[in-house]
């Protein structure tokens, strides 16, 4: 098995400090590694240190850093971020981020549009979206308030898979959600690395998401699971 | 474009947010409609009136360089008046050269010359009695005779008494009669010497007493073959004389009783004018004068070489730029220094001023309406964009480029802007009528005071006063405006619309290029 062949992302040698920080004074300093195809990913570290930056970094959410962001042998600091987070990632938060004045179908709808899908039968394809994640077409109707937080963060797995992207990034995706919803979201993510070869990187605090994930990288050091 | 949907989502589904924004623009559009409306209507009546009223040049006397010139050439006011004889008066073959030019568009005059009348009488409120004094000094001389009687002495008394003498007494009267008429009749030359004028006009254009209504046809008409002997007189004329439609009347000419002329009555006519109702004269001021063509008047002074015939033209410019021009070019022509040019600018002016006051107080309300509204859109835009910063976090980090985010915005407030600008212009054009009108009436007051505290300047008798000639507007040329939205006053809503969402959109272009959509989103967790 070619594994380079796998690898979606990859870091060298990245470093990040705050712009206002002292000259030594780094979130993070050297990191590399290599994220593949087919994996969940957890990211996982204590407060502060660095997980969301990097998510930030890894997203081209951020800038400013030093070393090199590969995505498929594409420098992130010479591609278009807007059309990489709109055509080869998939962002999902903690808080959802979804635009409240729009139903959940057409969250999703807008995701499609601004990534330019040419797809016949858009709403066909909301629903089927929706299924994946668990909802029906009827939640699709729905304003995003008049859903539960697990239901909006179903939609917003649904919105950042609209557009088939090759890596998923989420941070603390369960983070408000109780446990059995959590499984859910979960067993989601996994299917999406293990039956569509998505490469999905989880930041999070929490031990079932680490159990779930097949790598995790701890920031500072990185470990594989045995 | 997806952004176009989604504006129109936006738009529906924040209703709150953008009906305000919408009464802003609605109370900017009803204000910049109402001024829009009066600008519009003022330029209208301004290029009504300077159409119906042309820019017109005519030709009189420059008294200030005669008097200038007498003054340092002649030593007596006989001198004066033999060097104004000397100025060759304009002839019509002048005023055909004169009118010869590209800045003339037309040009018309009135040719006049005086007559006496045979068996039509003038009408007059003041007689010249003439009387001859015969001053006649009659001396009487008497002498007497007497013949001493013999036996009485030489001295006698004087009364009564008989001294037996005789006495004869021869008494002699002569007569003298002394007639001394010495006249020395100094003139101008160019005075009228008959009774009636006789007043030429070479087309209807011509005619500005009737165009005006200053005179108007009370029986008859005024003849349109402007080359027969046909003429219009004063109704009080044809009352004195017993005259009607279709008589002839017979002029002579006051030098030589021998050359008559006839004319047939084609119409009667009246005076309207204020002079007519001046309640000093028995008479209006034009009942002498017999209006004829010019063809008429050519053929009248052709017949006596001793006439002094006057012509006054009316030359009317294609544009009121030229006058400056045309002025020059008459001047090259070799009109003389004695004549100069007057035009009609300042009445036009004038007469147009309220208008123009109204105007520029509607374009000054205009600029602050709309300064105060784009600063308060602009305001209200920017505490929307704050609000509205989580969407634009969430639209950037799902990866929409920041133009496509500026521009979706953009779109948003032109909807509303436009929909709103519709309502107000609406309401504007139901207002303005009235608002317009009413501005215009204060217009017309202020002047009015302005006119009175003129006459109070000059004591309050000014019975000729003529406020267009003085640089006063006259009042009852325009007194009502009605100003109207129509589709140029809509264009010019529309584009303040569009600077009103550029400007109300530059909030949202900056705050869209300096968030951090990271930021944005942290701040909201």
């Amino acid at each position: 098995m070619n594994k380079k062949a796998n690898v979606v992302l990859r870091l060298e040698d990245v470093s990040y400090r705050y712009k206002d920080a002292k000259k030594d004074e780094y979130v993070f300093k050297g990191l590399s590694y290599a994220f593949e195809e087919g994996k969940v990913y957890a990211i996982k570290g204590k407060s502060g240190s660095g997980k969301t930056t990097l998510l930030s970094l890894i997203s081209g959410l951020e800038k400013g850093y030093t070393g090199k962001i590969y995505y498929r042998d594409k420098d992130l600091s010479k591609v278009k971020l807007d059309k990489y987070r709109n055509s080869d990632i998939g962002i999902v938060f903690q808080s959802y981020n979804l635009l409240v004045h729009l139903t959940a179908g057409e969250n999703i709808l807008l995701s499609m549009n601004i990534n330019g899908m040419k797809e016949h039968h858009k709403k066909e394809y909301v629903n089927s979206l929706l299924e994946q994640v668990g909802l029906t077409k009827e939640h699709a109707k729905r304003r995003v308030l008049k859903l539960s937080g697990g239901e909006q963060q179903r939609v917003a797995i649904a919105r950042s898979l609209s557009y088939h992207p090759d890596i998923i990034l989420a941070d603390e995706p369960t983070g408000n959600l109780d446990k059995e919803t959590e499984d859910d979201i979960l067993k989601i993510f996994k299917d999406l690395a293990h039956k569509e070869n998505k490469c999905v990187i989880i930041v999070t605090h929490s031990d079932n998401v680490v159990k779930a994930s097949d790598e995790v990288f701890e920031l500072k050091s990185t470990k594989k699971k045995d | 474009m997806y952004i176009i949907k989604n504006a129109f989502i936006s738009i529906f589904r924040n209703k709150g947010r953008n009906i305000l924004v919408g009464i802003i623009i609605m109370v900017i559009a009803s204000s910049c409609a109402i001024t829009l409306a009066i600008r519009s209507s003022a330029d209208k009546i301004v290029t009504s009136y300077e159409n119906k009223y042309p820019v017109t040049v005519t030709i009189g006397m420059n008294r200030a360089n005669l008097t200038k010139s007498f003054k340092e050439n002649a030593s007596s006011q006989e001198e004066m008046i033999e060097n104004f004889n000397e100025i060759e008066p304009l002839t019509i073959e002048d005023i055909e050269t004169f009118g010869d030019s590209d800045y003339v568009s037309k040009y018309n005059y009135t040719y006049s010359v005086s007559l006496n009348g045979k068996d039509i009488e003038e009408a007059t409120d003041s007689l010249v009695k003439e009387t001859t004094t015969t001053k006649t000094e009659t001396e009487t001389k008497t002498e007497t005779f007497t013949n001493p009687a013999p036996s009485r002495g030489d001295h006698m008394p004087p009364f009564g008494g008989d001294n037996g003498g005789s006495t004869e007494t021869k008494k002699s009267t002569t007569q003298r009669k002394t007639t001394t008429t010495q006249v020395e009749n100094i003139r101008n030359e160019r005075a009228s010497k008959g009774v009636f004028t006789l007043q030429g006009y070479n087309s209807y254009e011509a005619m500005s007493e009737f165009i005006s209504g200053n005179y108007t046809i009370t029986d008859g008409e005024v003849s349109s073959d402007f080359t027969s002997n046909n003429c219009v007189i004063s109704e009080e004329l044809a009352t004195l004389n017993e005259l009607k439609v279709g008589d002839t009347i017979t002029l002579v000419s006051p030098d030589d009783e021998r050359i008559t002329y006839d004319l047939n009555i084609t119409g009667i006519y009246k005076e309207n004018t204020e002079e007519a109702s001046d309640m000093r004269s028995m008479f209006s001021n034009s009942v002498n004068t017999i209006i004829t063509n010019v063809t008429t008047v050519k053929d009248v002074v052709s017949k006596d070489e001793d006439f002094n015939p006057t012509v006054s033209p009316t030359y009317i410019l294609k544009d009121k730029d030229d006058i400056e021009a045309f002025e020059k070019e008459v001047t090259d022509k070799g009109l003389s220094e004695y004549y100069m040019l007057s035009d009609n600018i300042e009445t036009i002016e004038n007469a147009t001023k309220s208008i123009i006051s109204v105007k520029s107080f509607a374009t000054t309300f205009l600029i602050i309406t709309l300064i105060i509204g784009a600063v308060v859109l602009l305001v209200i835009n920017m505490i929307n964009i704050r609000e509205r910063k989580y969407e634009i976090g969430v639209l950037r980090t799902i990866g929409m480029r920041k133009s496509l985010v500026s521009l979706q915005f953009m779109f948003e407030l032109l909807v509303v802007c436009i929909v709103f600008l519709l309502i107000g212009a609406g309401i504007g054009g139901l207002t303005s009528v009235k608002v317009s009108n009413k501005l215009l009436a204060n217009e017309i007051a202020n002047a009015e005071t302005d006119m009175d505290a003129i006459n109070d300047n000059f004591g309050g008798k000014m019975r000729d006063f003529r406020p267009e000639e003085m640089g006063i507007t006259q009042l009852e040329t325009i007194e009502t405006m009605d100003a109207i939205v129509d589709v140029k006053v809509l264009g010019e809503l529309l584009l303040i619309g569009a600077g009103l969402t550029i400007v109300g959109s530059i909030a949202s272009m900056v705050s869209i290029s300096r968030f951090s959509p990271l930021t944005i989103l942290k701040e909201r967790s």
